[in-house]
């Protein structure tokens, strides 16, 4: 009988190419990496049942999941708002089914859609990091407006993209986070990456841990 | 999506450009002045205007240029082939339009004013053959009484199909605008967004004290000037404030603003365009000022500036006054002829002529004499020199003459003398100079406050419009506003800006304005003066003060009718300086006053934007986002050619070595399914996922069949119709647990029926129980079929797994476990009408399935398909598809009528019952063949009855989708025939007028193969 093997790959397998891209100098204005290995769980509040989903998610992460657009660090997991009653919780995918364990823990009082594989985990950060997204997202991300922590569901290239800023990450350290569908992975890339060149970037995989 | 990013070149990169020659001795610059202009005499900067190369400084603009190398004559009119110079010194400039750079980047009617000189600057003047001072179609100007406005319209008429074959091409290359690029734009455009509390709109002295006073007070504040430097008028008119020189001002408060971390200034950007809730768009000029943008570079950029409020300090534009001759090269604004003395050290003329009717324009006496330069007469129709100028006619022994300017002598050389009439005694005198100074007065800048139907208001004090209702969050303050005084500029400026930071919220305190003389400002309006020659009101199209005139006496009174008659302010200036003489002189005629006459409706852009940037990074490879499957990178390497499938890229045939045309591909890769086995990508249909205790309840819903009675571990085939009762979508869904349907759209409709299904469980049941999740990218999908399906699926799974027909009958559905530990979900589907299933695997495998699919299937000769072979099995097995689900069919139509549950309310029930959509005449799903059977059919051909003369009354249907059927080697088609299934048998014609096809062809059964369906069974 044939061997099988199951080798996974991402959708940025050929867009992403690690290294240093545009820019004049040795400057690297912006970061980009791919966060790889992650589990993504969309996690929705059965109709009636949002206090007992939020006493659920406090008891597996110890910390209640957002109700306003925000991401809150957790146990071993980001909670990401992601609608009214529906959060994404994120987290190093593990060697067990970790989606089976959250259907048990949320049994009853949430529907839960596994995600981990539609989406990509794109992350950008450096001192032209806000200028370059300037050319793709809409979103005011000055410090008063979007602080550390803060989360949307917004658009690029008419694209649904999830997005927030890492809990914790200030001034120039500020890091964003986008959540973009599989499908339109590579072609955003190319986008982000064009929008990023005259800052020169340097682009990386990065496994989440 | 190719690897194309912005860190390549393009492939079409610009062909070799011209280049400024080298070594050649340069003109050198006549008429630049000792003087110290803002321009930086350490770089010099060569540049070529019409072949002759030039020198200007680092600070020029190419109008300044040319003015310091004493060139007057820069192109040529549009209609009359008139030789024309330069006029102003800004963006409103309607006179000094030329071809900019070479070849692919070529650019026309780019304004030199505004144009920064850079080192191998290449212009051209345009309008003109074979060259400017010799130009041929001048002679346009013997003929010029007919050339009145309408004259193409009255004299082009008949014979009508001239016009587009003779007239119009043969008008065009006498008048045009200069020539575009023929090549594809080289350069990279992008567009951004930014944000702010206060949006300051123009960096002179009363923007400046508005952006001071907001950045003080704390506010996030953007100043935009679409000059390079911000100043404004201080940068030409100079000044004193607050007990300092202008310059000295502008240094300072530019230190501020640079200062204040919340304070951002963005020079080189035009505010074209105000739009709803506080949007704003501007265009940044980033590499105008070199020849080639640098690598990673864009040319423009549009900015998208989202503000809680606005303060527009856009200035003012000083307004020409009509009169014979205005156009003759030398005859220039007063205010342009400030500025190119004392902000470019560039002398427009050694013996200039002043005519103005206003105190302003007095002003340029001084300039004029201290530039070592001698004014030869001030012309003032007032007949009073103003109090405040009497001690320059003592000081420069100057000669007033009260009247007005009647005619000026000259030609390609420019003014060579005017003519004054004293408009009291009608004597005349002429007067020799080689420049004539203008100044009408100042129309206000009112284009932006005016962009949401604002309607500007009269002034008589200034005889000018002053913004009227400014749209919500916008203020308007300093000249924009009809406040000339340079002190008054100050003042309002740091009100508005205080104003607006306060209305956002702002605490800090925002100083004290700065403080200048408000001079005195009075004026005695003067439209026209009336002449025998010709008297230009818009330059840039050659409209004449008796155009408009006509356009009265022919009916045109309303301005918008006299605009669109006259092509007044219709030009890229947009009638900067042209319009407010031509309503005046509308007013005139027509005997009413200039409010009553009122103005032309204002409509963004105020500055001319090229398409390339409002395009920014979506063109080409990037005009939209593309979307590739989980084995897009698998199937490239296999040679696949891709199609475009909305955002998709799918996988259209795998050719293969030796292999003629697509359609042996494709006939190779059907055969292979229907003899053995082969496997489709299929991840591009919708999936989602349904989830909750009433996710069946809410599935019955919205299909027209029932989902709640589906047993777990079975997939049903389900229609959805609209509101409407036309057919929505289709796809199958599957009950994977009590409360868990995995349901499936066309790959079109995914995004549709998402949002629909949306709607209906926010707004139609909130009451139920039910999550919805799109999974679509979650899964990648593939289609298996053929008879050999089964042992290659053995061979993959794991040998636990029963999927013989009693373990996995046809439309089970339920988790298999793979070889190598992958779990994947299985379904006994099939679109092919073969024993066939779909598989899923998490994405991140998708490339790893087609690769094992591959080696599991290799002993069945296992054949990778596209998505043609698919249409021919789908086709070929009477599948509707997207060409039968078309927005105006019902589910009778598509021969489904059986599935429609009379046991439950769904949505589209009600309004699929009305009379129209029931009717028996209604054309439904048949089958077509050619009776010839070596005819191709072509989708979009008409069905007929078989005697008929084609034509509407005779049409009875189209044929919906065609494909060669390797199974019965004919071509076949589905259409949607008038009661097509009452005839099946029939004979009917097949009419093709635009491809001019007749033939005779059967109507048949859809369903071509296989009809008892034992094949998907087996």
């Amino acid at each position: 009988m044939a061997d099988f093997s199951w080798n996974t790959q991402s959708p940025l397998q050929q867009a992403l190419v690690p290294g240093r891209h545009g820019g004049a100098g040795t400057h690297m204005g912006v970061t980009l990496e791919e966060v790889r290995g992650v589990s993504l769980v969309q996690v929705m509040a059965r109709r009636g049942r949002t206090a007992e989903t939020i006493k659920a998610a406090k008891k597996l992460f110890n910390v209640e999941p957002p109700d306003t657009p925000r991401a809150v660090s957790g146990r071993n997991a980001t909670l990401i708002w992601s609608g009214p009653d529906q959060f994404i919780v994120l987290s190093a995918r593990q060697t067990d089914d970790q989606f089976a364990r959250l259907t048990e823990a949320f049994a009853g009082v949430a529907s839960l859609s596994d995600q981990s594989d539609g989406r990509c985990l794109i992350r950008i950060a450096g001192s032209g990091a806000r200028q370059a997204l300037a050319k793709f997202s809409s979103l005011d991300l000055h410090d008063s407006v979007f602080p550390a922590g803060a989360a949307a569901t917004t658009a690029v290239d008419h694209s649904a993209v999830n997005f927030w800023r890492e809990p914790g990450s200030v001034d120039e350290n500020a890091v964003f986070n986008m959540l973009v569908f599989t499908s339109f992975a590579d072609s955003l890339w190319h986008t982000i990456l064009d929008s990023c060149l005259e800052y020169g970037v340097q682009a990386s995989v990065a496994h989440a841990a | 999506m190719s690897g194309y990013s912005q860190s390549e070149p393009l492939a079409r990169t610009a062909p070799m450009e011209a280049s400024v020659r080298k070594g050649a001795t340069p003109v050198s610059q006549s008429h630049r002045l000792p003087g110290d202009g803002i321009i930086d005499r350490r770089s010099p900067l060569q540049f070529s205007f019409d072949g002759k190369t030039m020198t200007g400084f680092a600070g020029d603009t190419l109008a300044s240029a040319l003015v310091a190398n004493g060139v007057k004559l820069v192109g040529r009119s549009f209609k009359y082939h008139r030789p024309r110079g330069i006029v102003t010194a800004g963006s409103e400039e309607p006179s000094a339009l030329v071809e900019m750079r070479t070849g692919a980047r070529r650019e026309p009617n780019t304004r030199a004013t505004t144009q920064e000189l850079y080192d191998g600057l290449i212009a051209n003047s345009q309008n003109r053959w074979p060259s400017l001072r010799r130009d041929l179609m001048s002679i346009n100007q013997l003929f010029a009484p007919i050339f009145v406005a309408g004259f193409y319209y009255k004299t082009f008429m008949w014979p009508a199909k001239f016009w587009e074959a003779i007239y119009e091409p043969m008008i065009r290359r006498a008048a045009g605008l200069g020539k575009s690029a023929e090549l594809p734009d080289p350069d990279h455009y992008d567009k951004a967004w930014a944000h702010c509390d206060v949006l300051v709109v123009g960096a002179g002295p009363a923007g400046l004290s508005a952006a001071l006073a907001a950045g003080r007070a704390g506010s996030r504040v953007i100043l935009v000037e679409e000059d390079t430097l911000i100043g404004g008028r201080l940068l030409s008119d100079g000044g004193e404030i607050d007990g300092l020189d202008a310059r000295e001002w502008l240094r300072g408060a530019a230190r501020e603003l640079v200062s204040l971390p919340n304070v951002r200034i963005m020079t080189r950007t035009a505010l074209f365009g105000v739009y709803d809730g506080g949007t704003y768009a501007a265009l940044e000029r980033v590499s105008d000022n070199v020849a080639m943008p640098d690598r990673h570079q864009v040319r423009q950029r549009i900015w998208r500036i989202i503000a809680k409020r606005s303060v527009v300090t856009a200035g003012a534009i000083e307004r020409p006054i009509v009169f014979s001759g205005n156009d003759r090269p030398g005859v220039m604004m007063a205010s342009a002829v400030r500025t190119y003395v004392n902000r470019f050290a560039a002398l427009p003329g050694k013996r200039v002529a002043l005519f103005t009717n206003n105190d302003d324009g007095w002003r340029t006496v001084e300039t004029i004499e201290r530039a070592g330069a001698h004014v030869v007469a001030v012309i003032d129709p007032r007949h009073e020199v103003p109090a405040q100028y009497q001690r320059l006619v003592d000081t420069y022994d100057l000669r007033v003459l009260a009247g007005v300017v009647s005619d000026v002598k000259g030609g390609v050389d420019g003014v060579r003398s005017i003519v004054v009439t004293n408009d009291r005694n009608g004597l005349t005198q002429r007067i020799d100079t080689d420049c004539l100074a203008v100044s009408g007065g100042w129309n206000p800048n009112v284009g932006l406050s005016c962009f949401h139907r604002g309607k500007p208001t009269w002034r008589e004090d200034i005889a000018a419009f002053v913004p009227g209702n400014a749209p919500k969050g916008m203020a308007t303050a300093g000249a924009a506003n009809g406040e000339l005084s340079l002190g008054a500029c100050l003042r309002e400026g740091h009100g508005a800006g205080a104003r607006a930071a306060a209305e956002c919220g702002a605490a800090g305190k925002p100083g004290e304005a700065s403080k200048a003389d408000e001079e005195v400002y009075a004026i005695a309006p003067l439209w026209h003066v009336k002449g025998k020659g010709k008297a230009f009101v818009d330059f840039q199209h050659d409209v004449t003060a008796s155009d408009v005139t006509l356009a009265q006496r022919e009916g045109f009174e309303s301005v918008e009718h006299l605009k669109r008659y006259t092509t007044l302010g219709m030009a890229t200036d947009q009638g900067k300086t042209s319009n407010i003489n031509g309503l005046a002189i509308m007013a005139e005629a027509t005997g009413r006053t200039i409010p009553e006459t009122g103005t032309t409706i204002y409509r963004p852009p105020y500055a001319p934007v090229a398409i390339g940037a409002f395009a920014g990074h979506h063109r080409d490879e990037n005009f939209h986002a593309t979307r590739l499957t989980p084995s897009h990178h698998w199937a490239a390497k296999q040679g696949a050619v891709f199609v475009d499938t909305g955002l998709w890229k799918r996988a259209q045939w795998y050719p293969r070595a030796g292999e003629k045309d697509w359609l042996e591909s494709v006939t190779r890769e059907v055969l292979a399914v229907r003899n053995g086995v082969g496997f489709c990508d299929v991840s591009t249909l919708g999936k989602v996922d349904v989830r909750g205790a009433d996710a069946g309840v809410f599935l019955d819903r919205v299909y027209i069949n029932a989902f709640s009675s589906l047993a777990v571990g079975k997939a049903r085939y389900g229609l959805m119709l609209r509101e409407d009762g036309i057919v929505m979508d289709d796809g199958t869904t599957s009950r994977l647990a009590e409360d868990h349907y995995f349901l499936t759209t066309t790959t079109a409709k995914a995004g549709p029926v998402m949002q629909h299904l949306e709607f209906c469980r926010q707004v139609l049941f909130p009451e139920l129980d039910v999550q919805l999740t799109s999974a679509t990218d979650q899964w990648a999908q593939f289609s298996i079929a053929g008879p050999n399906t089964r042992k290659l699926l053995q061979a993959l799974a794991d040998p636990s797994e029963d999927l013989t027909n009693e373990g996995f009958p046809f439309m089970g559905a339920r988790e298999v476990k793979l070889r190598g530990g992958v779990t994947a979900r299985l379904f006994r589907i099939s679109f092919s009408g073969e024993m066939a299933f779909e598989i899923s695997v998490p994405a991140r495998y998708g490339a790893a399935m087609a690769e094992n699919l591959m080696i599991a299937g290799r002993p069945y000769g296992v054949t990778p398909y596209g998505t043609e072979a698919l249409g021919v099995m789908r086709i070929e097995k009477g599948h509707v598809a997207g060409p039968e689900l078309n927005g105006t069919t019902t589910v009778d139509d598509l021969g489904l009528g059986k599935m429609m549950s009379k046991k439950k309310d769904f949505i589209g029930r009600v309004m699929a019952g009305r009379e129209a959509l029931t009717a028996p005449n209604r054309q439904v799903v048949v089958g077509i063949k050619p009776v010839d059977r070596t005819r191709r059919l072509r989708s979009g051909a008409h069905v007929i009855p078989k005697r008929a003369v084609p034509g509407p009354q005779t049409d009875q249907g189209y044929v919906t989708s065609v494909c060669f059927s390797p199974m019965l080697d004919q071509w076949i088609g589905l259409g949607l025939v008038e009661r097509g299934r009452e005839r099946i048998g029939e004979i009917v014609r097949i009419t093709d007028p635009l491809r001019t096809e007749d033939y005779e062809a059967e109507i048949c059964s859809p369903v071509f193969y296989d009809p008892e369906g034992v094949r998907q069974r087996g």
